[in-house]
């Protein structure tokens, strides 16, 4: 019998789903050039197997999956992504003031991009240090 | 961290040959979360806590005994 919970394989999914667009964007980064790069197909491909990952560990399970305990630690995940998405969005208003405008779009594309990363992935570790300290 | 509650919850099973798994699927929780209650690291909301009680046939107070002078302060 499996010691994590569904919710954990699920967060271990996401954080591995995580590190492949970071690592995707990373590779990007250093080797830019111009044409496609296929972000969305790399991230429509990282959701897809994230879905298909959860529809088949859900089936496999005859028992609850999801209970109130598994929600809190989701809220406590989800304060600490917001509060990192409200950090650097006073980050970039304070940069738009200080500065009088935000250098070009791709900067920040590449701001949003990467603040959505952080976010995401603050929420994920969060929520895994829940788990193993009420386990 | 430890919870100020404690409860009796791991006896009362052993007494039935209750399994974790077969409580939690009693009382529409996951097995996790019953270990987490057992092991006093997570206090269950009312309604979890009056399932529990109900599946043993005690009451509450049997299943769950508040101790102000260990755990969390606030």
């Amino acid at each position: 019998m499996s010691r994590l919970s569904f919710q954990e394989k699920m967060l271990y999914a996401q954080l591995v789903g995580l590190l492949v667009v970071g690592a995707y964007y990373a590779h990007f980064l250093v080797h830019r050039q111009p044409g496609q790069h296929w972000f969305h197909a790399v991230i429509l491909g990282v959701i897809l197997l994230f879905v298909s990952f959860r529809t088949f560990l859900r089936r496999g399970s005859g028992s609850v999956v999801e209970d109130e305990r598994d929600r809190q630690i989701a809220a406590i995940g989800t304060q600490w992504s917001n509060l990192i998405l409200w950090i650097g969005l006073v980050a970039m208003l304070v940069m738009y003031w200080d500065h009088g405008g935000l250098h070009s779009r791709d900067f920040i594309v590449g701001l949003i991009f990467h603040l959505l990363l952080l976010a995401g992935f603050a929420r994920i570790v969060r929520e895994l240090v829940a788990y193993r300290m009420a386990a | 961290m430890k919870s100020a509650i404690r409860n009796t919850i791991r006896d009362l099973r052993a007494a039935r040959s209750m399994t974790q798994q077969e409580l939690a699927d009693l009382i529409f929780v996951t097995r996790q979360t019953v270990i987490a209650i057992e092991g006093d690291k997570y206090s269950p909301s009312l309604e979890v806590a009056f399932r529990i009680a109900r599946v043993f046939a005690v009451p509450l107070e049997q299943v769950f005994q508040y101790d102000p002078s260990s755990g969390r302060r606030k």
